[in-house]
């Protein structure tokens, strides 16, 4: 029989994502989607004998309650949803070998956001346009698990338990506010010098109309440039105006005067300034971070964004497991 | 107008905005399609896609393979290699799309709106004011007696920018603000001086003046066009607005519903670029 996880409560929009995303239909308006923070997700690949960027579930704030239908090895990561297998605690960032016909439970984030289920084999769902990352909001390869769904599970062989050494670890702040690597570009020339600076120094909370589509920010006003002020009406009426043009992921994307930072399942093109942009680095920390939380912005260059990404990369990697 | 050279822009550390000019024509997107498809076909290693949009497009990349500077240097030379004419011809699919003007779909819609904001003019008398038509028929007449340019495609999975060929095609209208929260699937809408047609039912801010009952997404895949992608339109295709009566849309519904609708695609056509820049400015002389 083959090998699969049936779904008894959803969570609120867990859904399976995969590495590296949707690529090559960016062209056509599909967004890449894939896992937002990539560090917790893969971890929990690799503590379970997966390549790290192999399909697994993303839960959103609450997590899903799931029968295990056949034994395997599972992990959960990222956000703290106090995991519960058969009604007992287990510890996070840790590889559990699981028993048919056990129950897995995952309740309210109490840090962080999102956590991520890995199980060994991987979801073997069917891809869809080359990838098995799901976008929710149009149906893309599948949507959010629903109630008495059934799972498929590739084959595996993993029977090794492992932990993540605590220093590799992603730290998740319970504290409220988060430091974000941010890039100027590709339109910081449209808005005044003195917001250019106040976007960095200014604090922004985090609203409740946030998602994987798109995280508003409220916070101080801008002002804009000449170039947004002056320009030919092609561009549009408002400052925040330009012809269409392409949304890079991470962008802070300015719509009148509301910043919403596009991430995984954003739209990847339109008619809207991004005077800003997330380093990749920092997208998991926008994926842990709770509405009500507060964003600093912190400026810094393409050199430092490589330095940020190759950490994170060296603490995805099976070398950071310990055995248990 | 196309810029002297190719103005490259930061988003972030895995983007780069390549602007090619600041206006929404035609040259100027086709520029952009060239050179988004020789950038294709170099196979530069770290490119992970492309987005052609109206003036510009977007490059993502690996940052780890190759740096913003050495990519940024390769566009350059490729840029200059192919040089900045409009000339030439490429294959271009041609795609008929069924419209029943002034529906009651998104009429309803467009009243829905209204008894939010009573101030705005229904989306139809709108469009015809601002335009200088003198009634709904030539408004449907203009609207549909051109081709459309496929000049880009995004926002939403399958959502077309439409940029009509003909000269006195050309219809602007201003986008809704605050913009409608839902917009019916297939509703056709003009904003700028661009037409799309929703793909899906999502929020909206295209003045609008009529309604397909023909998919141009389907997310199950059902239907035989949407065998390779969720999304029938591609970059390049031109499109044609054939307008129906209320018999035959509710016909071609129907076809849909059980499934054995099939879209009107002419796929031998060559579209000629100096051939339609010449016709184009021979339509503005006799203006």
């Amino acid at each position: 029989m083959s090998r699969r996880i049936t779904i008894l409560k959803p969570g609120l929009q867990t859904c399976v994502q995969e590495l590296p995303g949707r690529l090559g239909f960016l062209e056509q308006g599909f967004p890449i989607s894939g896992p937002f923070d990539i560090w917790s997700f893969r971890q929990a690949n690799i503590l379970v004998g997966n390549h790290r960027d192999t399909a697994a579930l993303e839960c959103q704030f609450v997590g899903p309650t799931l029968r295990i239908v056949s034994d395997c090895m599972l992990s959960v990561t990222g956000a703290d949803m106090s995991p519960t297998l058969d009604g007992t605690p287990i510890p996070m960032f840790t590889t559990i070998a699981a028993n048919a016909g056990q129950i897995l439970c995952l309740g309210f984030a109490r840090s962080g956001a999102r956590a991520y289920i890995a199980f060994s084999g991987g979801v073997a769902t069917i891809p869809v346009m080359g990838s098995r990352a799901v976008f929710h909001q149009a149906g893309v390869g599948g949507r959010a698990v629903e109630e008495g769904q059934t799972l498929p599970l590739g084959d595996s062989d993993a029977s090794t338990r492992f932990t993540v050494q605590a220093s590799a670890r992603p730290t998740i702040t319970t504290e409220g506010r988060w430091t974000i690597e941010a890039l100027a570009g590709p339109n910081d020339d449209w808005l005044g010098k003195e917001s250019v600076d106040l976007f960095f120094a200014a604090d922004w909370s985090i609203q409740a109309k946030s998602s994987r589509t798109g995280i508003r920010l409220t916070g101080p006003e801008f002002s804009f440039s000449e170039k947004a002020l002056n320009k030919k009406p092609d561009h549009g009426q408002d400052p925040s105006n330009i012809i269409d043009h392409g949304y890079p992921m991470g962008a802070v994307n300015l719509a009148g005067q509301t910043p919403i930072i596009l991430v995984n399942d954003s739209p990847s093109t339109g008619g809207f300034i991004n005077p800003f942009t997330v380093a990749s680095a920092a997208f998991w920390k926008l994926a842990q971070a709770k509405p009500g939380e507060v964003l600093r912005f912190r400026q810094i260059d393409r050199a430092e964004a490589g330095v940020m990404r190759a950490e994170i990369d060296a603490k995805t990697v099976p070398e950071v497991l310990e055995r248990v | 107008m196309l810029h002297e050279s190719l103005r490259f822009y930061p988003g972030g550390d895995r983007a780069i905005e390549v602007e090619l000019g600041d206006g929404m024509d035609f040259s100027i997107n086709f520029i952009v399609h060239r050179l988004v498809s020789t950038v294709r076909q170099s196979e530069i290693r770290g490119v992970v896609d492309l987005i052609p949009e109206l003036a510009s497009f977007q490059v993502n990349y690996d940052s780890d393979i190759i740096s913003y500077e050495d990519l940024c240097t390769e566009i350059e030379t490729l840029y200059s290699e192919l040089g900045r004419g409009v000339t030439g011809s490429l294959a271009s699919r041609l795609i008929t799309i069924p419209v029943l003007y002034f529906d009651p779909k998104t009429t309803a819609c467009i009243s829905d709106y209204r008894k939010k904001y009573p101030d705005k003019t229904p989306d139809p008398e709108l469009v015809r004011e601002l335009n200088g038509i003198p009634d709904l028929a030539a408004l449907k007449r203009c609207h549909s007696t051109t081709e459309y340019w496929v000049a880009a495609l995004g926002f939403w999975p399958g959502l077309c920018s439409l940029l009509p060929l003909r000269p006195g095609s050309r219809i602007i209208a201003p986008k809704y603000d605050p913009p409608r929260t839902d917009t019916p699937k297939g509703a056709i809408g003009i904003g700028g001086a661009l037409t799309c047609i929703y793909p899906d039912a999502t929020p909206g801010g295209y003045q609008l003046i009529g309604h397909t009952p023909a998919p141009t997404y389907d997310g199950t895949q059902r239907l035989r066009d949407f065998k390779d992608s969720l999304a029938l339109f591609r970059a390049g295709d031109r499109v044609r607005f054939a307008p129906v009566e209320m018999d035959e849309y509710r016909e071609i519904e129907a076809r849909v519903a059980e499934g054995s609708f099939e879209h009107d695609i002419i796929d031998y056509q060559v579209f000629s670029v100096d051939r339609y820049l010449d016709w184009a400015k021979a339509q503005e002389a006799s203006a």
